[in-house]
């Protein structure tokens, strides 16, 4: 499947999107976005940016303001300068201390006590 | 280079506003407004009305358009809406359905 | 003075440890831990409890809340079940957590509310003197900031005299669910309102008991003259 030559995709410091963005391809969001993000690539959040709707995408570096749920096939990082509320759902998670978070992790897996007694 | 690009896999359904320049490969529904330049490439597919201070359209764009300056269709482009700027051109080859009002 | 314990990688505590100091956890426990220093839980630790200490920095296992006073810090390795909070939460790729993550704002979010809540019963004036539409504001401040109370219940408050002296203070039936209690053998309770001073969430709740404000009943205001019937027998 031939990629598009136009792959990389950028909402501008200066741009305020007011909908729905879908499709393939990475994105870069540095300006402001109401409204749900689904893409098929690397999505990130730049310092400074914000998004308010649900961010799907391939894997997602959070440096801005997220409000809503982020969801990734991949990974997750969530930057010292990130403010976040919502739910994360991610491959792995992984936060740098200094963000301003307030959310709600679920990623799968199991605790190994050893004794095979667990309450949850 | 500052500004938004559009990339050709993405669609948009909304607005755009902003102050900076916007292209577009990608497909746009809604509505597209800015203060700087804005270019429509080949691949892309717009409805949208469009202000900016200039248009360049290699693509297709279903709405109206308004430029402070001028507005270009290339050849390939098409354009079906009404133009309203300052000052226009449709390449040879391009496509053009709608009014042109140049009083701006 | 702060002394820093462990416990050894083949000790099994079932129960709560709590002390001052630091401790470091290489082995098991079943139970709570609370203490005034850091943690450490090493990565073959595992902790089936809740956790409360300064910083804590794990790498092995819990399965509890985690609170930090000064940060919660989740290595590669880690695995926590369980809600995190601290003013800084750092959680390096590799560590696995599941459940609610807090920096910050505090659960008192409600508290910033305050104010405009407590200002509302006051509109309403339950037809009795202004006291009492303060004292309805007062439980509803106790409610709401989580330290506050305590540090309230500890002053001796020579407001509440006045207050009891003013006026029988009705108190509102409808509002404030404690009312006998809230009158009498907790001051403390009524008291909050004059010392607002100190902590002021709210502005100070016009703390002027003594002037009943200009009666709601709607009375006959001076210009009105009866209309006289004309009947005249």
């Amino acid at each position: 499947m031939p990629r598009h030559p136009h792959e990389l995709s950028v909402v501008g410091s200066g741009t305020r999107i007011t909908g729905r963005i879908s499709g393939s391809g990475a994105l870069r969001i540095e300006g402001q976005v109401v409204g749900d993000i689904n893409v098929n690539g690397e999505t990130e959040l730049s310092e400074g940016a914000s998004v308010e709707g649900n961010l799907h995408g391939e894997s997602l570096d959070i440096a801005g303001s997220l409000l809503g749920d982020a969801r990734s096939s991949g990974a997750i990082a969530v930057r010292s300068s990130a403010k976040v509320r919502g739910e994360l759902r991610g491959a792995e998670i992984s936060i740098e201390a200094g963000a301003r978070i307030s959310v709600r992790l679920e990623t799968e897996f199991e605790l190994d006590f050893g004794t095979a007694q667990k309450r949850r | 280079m500052a500004g938004t690009v559009i990339g050709e896999g993405l669609t948009i359904e909304g607005d755009i506003s902003g102050d900076e320049e916007i292209v577009i490969h990608g497909n746009l529904r809604g509505r597209l407004t800015t203060t700087d330049a804005v270019t429509v490439g080949g691949t892309a597919v717009v409805g949208a009305d469009i202000t900016g201070a200039s248009l360049s359209v290699a693509g297709q764009v279903t709405g109206d358009v308004t430029a402070s300056e001028r507005v270009d269709i290339q050849a390939g482009g098409k354009l079906v809406g009404d133009i309203k700027a300052a000052r226009f051109t449709i390449a040879d080859g391009a496509s053009f359905k709608g009014n042109v009002d140049m009083e701006v | 003075m702060t002394e820093a314990s462990v416990i050894g990688a083949g000790t099994v505590i079932s129960g709560h440890v709590r002390g001052q100091g630091s401790l470091e956890i290489l082995g098991r426990v079943e139970g709570d831990v609370s203490v005034t220093g850091n943690v450490v839980i090493g990565a073959e630790g595992r902790v089936r409890g809740t956790v409360n200490g300064a910083e804590l920095r794990i790498a092995g296992q819990v399965q509890g809340d985690l609170r930090g006073s000064i940060a919660v810090l989740l290595e590669a390795g880690a695995r926590v079940v369980g809600d995190i909070s601290a003013p800084r939460v750092g959680i390096a790729p590799g560590a696995l957590a599941r459940g609610h993550v807090q920096t910050d704002g505090e659960p008192a979010l409600a508290a910033a509310r305050v104010p405009t809540a407590v200002v509302r019963p006051v509109g309403p004036p339950p037809r009795v003197a202004p006291l009492a539409a303060l004292s309805p504001v007062v439980p509803k401040l106790e409610a709401k900031p989580l330290v506050l109370p305590t540090k309230v219940e500890a002053k001796p408050p020579p407001a509440p005299a006045k207050f009891e002296v003013k006026a029988p203070l009705p108190p509102p039936p409808k509002l404030a669910p404690p009312k006998p209690e809230v009158r009498k053998p907790e001051p403390p309770r009524v008291a909050p309102a004059p010392p607002q001073a100190e902590f002021t969430p709210v502005r100070p709740l016009k703390p002027e008991p003594r002037r009943p404000p200009p009666p709601v009943v709607p009375v006959l205001s001076k210009g009105i003259k009866a209309k006289k019937k004309k009947s005249q027998d």
